[in-house]
């Protein structure tokens, strides 16, 4: 092997051979520059490859003498993976560098040699004093590389850095000088064997370097001197800052903490501030490198966190650290990389992405790596983190880590809608293919990162999952046109559904049906877009393949990482809508907070255990047991949209695309039911503190049956109307579900059934219609039952299947439903629910009345009936309902055995037409064939006697004995249950709304005043430096 | 309960009797509530004569497909409501196809006409049409509140969800019937009854001073006529529902016909003496006065 400590000699040497060449050699200098970091990376990687085949750390002992004598270097590992992160960044940051170093010369790229050096020197080191060399070499280097910026505000930044890092070496010297005199050596192994702590002035010693080193990390509140850096200078050099010499000042951290465990709780607090306090800042931040230089502090918190959390992790320290240290690089490398080629600094200037499909995809993936999304290592990072958290019993952590996550995925999603959904400027991003080298390599590198991860995790590779590898599949073919890739897409859901159903109980075949048969069906409406539709179709399967992994999920990573990944791919999709920017962005904050209770309930149930079996929730420990119900019911309910968690919904939905509102509708939500069918049976009834958290959720499902349905009555745009409807439909599933009982359970899988069919009917006709309209209110529609005939019989289906009434299948869920209240002990929640019923009349008539009946607009008459391919999916969706109202024990009686397995007694008995409960009884066939005759009968009798009537038009009426003035005015439909507002409108005041707005409104007040502390002044810079060493000193010496 | 074809006819024959029944109770109603109003009244054979005279008128218009067919569903609501639920306590004869389902059958049912009306008249195009179907879905969702808090009691208190069963439980003297052992659930859906049968104070849907009779405002001929078919069997058919769950059902024709006409004069009585409540009033009054006693029934039982 080449001996690692060329990857001092080369570049420093390099260096130095710059000096001696000609100035105006400019290419020669370049080509050697990127010849020496090129040489590194391979030396790195060549070690790198070494050690994971399993060799032993080397000892490095320059002029072979061993310390104190020599300096010691040593490279396991984790130093060769930090070497060649810091080698490639610098040779990307050089590739991408060139006009720039062209330009300057040779000094230029002499410097930029001496700070990979550097660092490299830092990650190596075993010497103390040596690391204090290191550092000041990093800084000198840093002081001239901001310089390489057009910006004329990098020589104040730079200037401002330079105070910082005097103050800093100040510090680091001082504390060597201490640590000498009470240790009497500065290696780093001897001092981790002597135990500093104990000596006098140890403490203080160690606290000054600790201190020193925790500083150069540009770690919050201290830092505004680097956030000024990472917004003046080069993009390249920004990206090598927060990716390369944040790397090396973890491992000088690291190293340094092995003597002194003590101080990893220190370590651990001020990671987690900075965690939390930078991504708040971040929040009210609009400048795109600024907000970079606060993800960045953010992420080497975390790091930090991780760092202090080291004991806890034990040998999933290397794993865990890697996999955020290794995340975080890569994407914030790639977003610098990206910034230098947009144009303005705002982030609504990202905009510009959307002439580059790979540059968005790029720009999506650095995101995802950076929230920690799977399938990328972040992911599997967290995950581990988490339970290890979990089972150490560090819950407050835990929390706070995911909140500051929280925060993260808002402020970087919002950027993300901002280019997806911001007007493009008519320049793309600057063609430079150097730069795009490098932000592809970044690319391609947090793709393999995430399948190295995941084929280290142990728990399996989500790279390896067939659905989604599918899904991906979608992304190099997004070049076909969309009816080609619709038509794989079909294939390959009902491929899967026929080749796995075998497999299914009959609760995973209900939902598996609805989601991939019933998938397909609507994607058939999808046959009516032309073109390519890029990024519909990666997207949309993303969501599929996450829905499909969820109902296969046995264990608890399966499960989660499925559900962040239909998560992810329903925001996509959801954001391709018009409008829909602040919905999508509303959605996945509260769909990934949802998630983040999901993986704390997970965690804590599991103690530790990464892969916990589904079937083994149930065995938590009782004390834990109703926390963790608690927080995976919660954050089943936000994918529900149960009241106060359901502000996303309504604009999310009703802004979606025609052909994803019933996606997302009568698919999506039903991840959430699922969710909650697995909790309910595997963990049943839990109590906190006295209060039955099942009663609770009756409760909350009867209100938000309630106000669900309330306020869909009063909107004026028909997929609003529908979307408010789900909200309704889903509390009464959940109150189904929390009624704990056989035919409860059954009701809710009949909804979860007949939701699906009459929810996606009525989005697709509503869809339809809005397309030949022009417009979603209802109040500008009116009369087209006569030019949209279809569209109304799938409208009127629906919304007699909806309301209950008989004979379609919609009243069978109600007998279910009165039928499982009958042996329900709880009553009083019913009161709200049978006050909702009724109420859903209300919308649904305004549904169907205001667009097709009444008065035909005037500028409505040449209006056709909705396109074929969006008309086809309903007629097949009306069939179903027809024939799942015949015949509900087709699919029902199989379900209703499963479940008596699981709950037994209460069940259905299913034979012959008639099926028959403990109370009563019920015939589908007979009842349609009495109803039918007798609407017969009377039809051919009123045709009998009425066989003359004449056609007029809907304006030719009696009015008063006067003449209405037009059909705009005589239609009665805005506003249209006036007098029910009046009575009670007050329920439909927006609390939850309000809440949540003043809950961000909050947020980001907050961080707007707070960041001002950041002067832009380096004197006041310096006095926070010296006021957070006094500060964190106080504090660990007053613990 | 087994399907027999002899069922038809004598459903055919409830049907009948009611019919005429019905026709000639709402002439009496007018009747008594014209006497209240110190007028004559109309003959007791009026409807008869309004009847075949629409049946029989010539000229007639329709608005559309759904227009056409709105009183078909409300014809069809009526009857089939009639039809799932047993006139005759204890006789096979006057079950009629109740076999096709129980309580909870016939109180959705409710729904089919008015949903069949509702769109028929919508179709019609006239404002009055949809502004009183506006205020009818309104009053119906507190209206219906206090009724159905009192089913599901009275289903709990005799643990089934069947109208035979329900009326059996009731045999054997006044003091069984549910109007005395479980008197909150029946005063509650006695409330709720006085908002379904649209009279004042809760007319409001229909008031002919404002909204020229609202819903039926384009209807005439033989689609008027048969919703005054209709308006002489729903009422009844919903009575009956009422007589079964609260008052001991009917266990002979001449009970039938007593029980019904004084059920059925609970809600002349009040109407008779109070003026006319807006939307939201109605609204309010249902959910204040009435709906406490349906939340007690459900407790108490």
């Amino acid at each position: 092997m080449v001996d690692a400590i060329l990857l001092i000699a080369i570049p420093l040497g390099t260096a130095f051979l710059l000096g001696l060449l000609p100035g105006h050699w400019r290419g020669a200098a370049y080509a050697l520059t990127l010849a020496a970091l090129a040489v590194g990376s391979a030396i790195s990687a060549a070690w790198l490859l070494e050690f994971a085949a399993g060799a032993d750390p080397r000892e490095i002992h320059t002029a072979g003498a061993p310390p104190p004598f020599a300096i010691a270097l040593r490279i396991a590992l984790a130093e060769s993976a930090g070497l060649l992160l810091v080698s490639l960044s610098a040779l990307f940051a050089a590739l991408y560098l060139r006009d720039t170093l062209l330009k300057q010369g040779r000094r230029a790229m002499a410097v930029l040699l001496i700070f990979a050096m550097a660092l490299s020197g830092l990650i190596l080191t075993r010497d103390l004093f040596n690391l204090f060399v290191f550092l000041e070499l990093t800084v000198i280097a840093t002081g001239g590389l901001v310089l390489l910026s057009s910006d004329p505000r990098a020589l104040g930044a730079g200037f401002k850095y330079l105070i910082a890092a005097q103050l800093i070496s100040i510090l680091l010297l001082t504390g060597l000088i201490f640590i000498y005199h009470a240790g009497a050596t500065l290696n780093i192994d001897e001092l981790a064997a002597i135990s500093l702590e104990r000596l006098p002035g140890g403490t203080l010693a160690f606290f000054l370097v600790f201190i020193a080193v925790v500083a150069e990390l540009k770690l919050f509140p201290a830092n505004g001197w680097a956030l000024d850096i990472y917004e003046s200078a080069h993009p390249a050099f920004s990206a090598l800052v927060s990716a390369a010499a944040g790397t090396a000042a973890l491992f000088a951290l690291d190293k340094l903490l092995a003597g002194g465990t003590a101080w990893l709780p220190v370590a651990t607090a001020i990671g987690c501030v900075s965690f939390i306090g930078a991504n708040l800042f971040a929040l009210a931040q609009d400048n795109d490198r600024r907000l970079l230089g606060y993800s960045s502090v953010a992420q080497l918190g975390l790091l930090v966190v991780v760092v202090g959390q080291r004991d806890l992790l034990g040998e999933a320290y290397l794993f865990v650290a890697g996999g955020i240290l290794l995340a975080h690089a890569l994407a914030k490398a790639g977003l610098f990389w990206l910034s230098g080629l947009i144009e303005g600094r705002d982030l609504t200037a990202w905009a510009a992405l959307r002439r580059r499909p790979l540059l968005l995809f790029a720009f999506a993936s650095f995101i995802a790596l950076l929230i920690g999304l799977p399938p990328f290592p972040g992911f599997y990072a967290k995950w581990e983190l988490a339970h290890r958290l979990a089972a150490g019993g560090h819950i407050a952590l835990l929390a706070l880590i995911l909140f500051g996550a929280l925060l993260e995925a808002g402020y970087l999603l919002r950027w993300f809608g901002h280019a997806v959904k911001g007007t493009p400027p008519e320049q793309g991003p600057a063609r430079a293919p150097q730069k795009m080298v490098a932000v592809h390599a970044a690319l391609a590198g947090g793709w393999a990162a995430g399948y190295l991860w995941g084929e280290l995790s142990g728990l399996g590779n989500l790279l390896h999952a067939l659905p989604l590898l599918f899904a991906l599949a979608f992304l190099p073919l997004d070049w076909l046109p969309a009816r080609v890739k619709n038509s794989l897409a079909i294939a390959g859901m009902l491929g899967w559904f026929l080749h796995a159903y075998p497999g299914y109980d009959p609760l995973q075949l209900i939902f598996a049906a609805v989601i991939l048969p019933g998938g397909a069906l609507i994607l058939l409406a999808s046959y009516q877009n032309g073109g390519r539709r890029i990024g519909f179709y990666p997207s949309a399967m993303l969501m599929f393949a996450g829905l499909i992994m969820l109902i296969e999920a046995n264990d608890s990573f399966g499960f989660f990482a499925a559900w962040e990944s239909l998560t992810i791919g329903s925001y996509f999709l959801i954001l391709r809508g018009r409008r829909s920017q602040a919905h999508a962005l509303s959605y996945i904050v509260f769909s990934l907070g949802g998630a983040f209770l999901i993986l704390a309930g997970f965690t804590l149930a599991a103690q530790g255990q990464t892969q916990l079996p589904l079937s083994a929730l149930g065995d938590a420990p009782t004390a834990l047991a109703p926390w963790v119900f608690l927080l995976l019911a919660v954050g089943f309910m936000t994918k529900t949209a149960a009241i106060g968690l359901h502000i996303w919904l309504p604009g999310a939905h009703a802004e979606a695309e025609t052909d994803v509102s019933p996606m997302v509708s009568g698919i999506l939500l039903k991840a959430g039911l699922y969710g909650l069918f697995v909790l309910l049976t595997q963990m049943g009834s839990q109590q906190l503190h006295g209060i039955d958290l099942t009663h609770a959720m009756l409760w909350i499902g009867a209100l938000s049956a309630l106000l669900g349905n309330l306020m869909a009555i009063f909107q004026e745009d028909a997929k609003r109307l529908l979307a408010y409807s789900s909200i309704g439909q889903m509390g009464y599933a959940l109150f189904g579900l929390a009624l704990m009982n056989h035919l409860g359970w059954l009701m809710a899988l009949m909804f979860v059934i007949n939701h699906f069919i009459y929810k996606s009917m009525l989005f697709l006709s509503v869809g339809g219609i809005a397309k030949r309209t022009g417009t979603r209110d209802m109040y500008r529609m009116g009369g087209l039952i006569t030019l949209m005939p279809l569209s109304f019989i799938a409208v009127l289906i629906g919304i007699i299947a909806i309301s209950g009434v008989p004979p379609l299948s919609g009243f069978g869920g109600r007998w279910i439903f009165y039928n499982a209240i009958m042996e329900g002990p709880h009553r009083l929640p019913l009161v709200i629910l049978f006050l909702a019923g009724p109420i859903a009349f209300l919308y649904l008539f305004r549904l169907i009345h205001t667009i097709f009946l009444g008065q035909l607009k005037d500028e409505h008459r040449r209006v056709r009936e909705a396109p074929f391919w969006i008309i086809l999916p309903q007629m097949i969706q009306v069939a179903l309902l027809l024939g799942f109202a015949l015949v509900p024990g087709l699919a029902l009686r199989h379900v209703d055995a499963y479940i008596g397995g699981l709950v037994p007694g209460g069940g259905l008995d299913w034979e012959g037409l008639t099926i028959t409960s403990a109370f009563g009884y019920w015939s589908p066939v007979t009842i349609m064939l009495i109803v039918g005759v007798i609407f017969a009968s009377l039809f051919a009798w009123l045709l009998l006697v009425n066989r003359r009537a004449q056609r007029v038009g809907q304006f030719n009426i009696v009015f008063a004995a006067e003449r209405p003035y037009r059909p705009e005015t005589t239609h009665f439909a805005w506003n249209f249950f006036a007098p029910y507002r009046k009575a009670l409108g007050f329920f439909t005041q927006p609390l939850a709304t309000r809440f949540w707005a003043a809950l961000t409104d909050l947020l980001h007040a907050g961080a707007g005043l707070l960041r001002r502390h950041y002067s832009g002044d380096g004197q006041t810079y310096v006095i926070h430096l010296l006021a957070f060493v006094v500060g964190v000193y106080l504090l660990r010496m007053g613990l | 309960m087994d399907f027999d074809w002899i069922r038809i006819p004598y459903a055919l024959l409830t049907l009948f009797i009611v019919f005429n029944y019905g026709l000639l109770l709402n002439a009496l109603i007018a009747k008594i509530a014209a006497r209240v109003g110190r007028r004559h009244g109309i003959p007791i054979w009026q409807n008869y004569i309004d009847l075949i005279k629409n049946y029989g008128l010539r000229s007639s218009i329709t608005h559309g497909a759904m227009y056409y067919l709105g009183p078909v569903f409300r014809l069809s609501g009526g009857v089939g409501l009639l039809l799932f639920v047993p006139t005759i306590h204890g006789s096979l004869m006057f079950a009629n196809l109740s076999f096709a389902g129980d309580l909870i059958l016939a109180l959705y049912f409710v729904f089919f006409g008015t949903l069949g009306m509702a769109l028929g008249a919508g179709e019609s195009g006239h404002p009055h049409a949809a502004i009183g179907i506006s205020r009818g879905l309104s009053q119906v969702t507190a209206a219906e509140l206090p009724f159905a808090l009192a089913v599901f009691s009275v289903a709990l208190q005799y643990q089934t969800l069947s109208v035979s069963e329900i009326v059996a439980a009731q045999q054997g003297g006044m003091l069984n019937w549910t109007l005395f052992t479980n008197p909150f659930a029946v005063a509650a859906a006695m409330l709720s009854f006085l908002g379904s049968m649209m009279r004042p104070p809760f007319d409001v849907v229909i008031a002919p001073q404002e909204i020229p009779i609202g819903p039926p405002t384009e209807y005439h001929s033989s689609y008027l006529a048969l919703m005054q078919t209709n308006r002489a069997i729903f009422p009844i058919a919903k009575v009956v529902v009422y007589m079964n769950l609260f008052f001991g059902g009917a266990t002979s024709w001449p009970l039938f016909c007593v029980k019904v006409f004084l059920i059925y004069m609970v809600s002349v009585l009040v109407g008779v003496v109070f003026p006319r409540f807006r939307v939201e009033q109605s609204v309010r009054w249902f959910l204040v006065w009435a709906l406490p006693l349906g939340v007690v029934a459900i407790l108490l039982v």
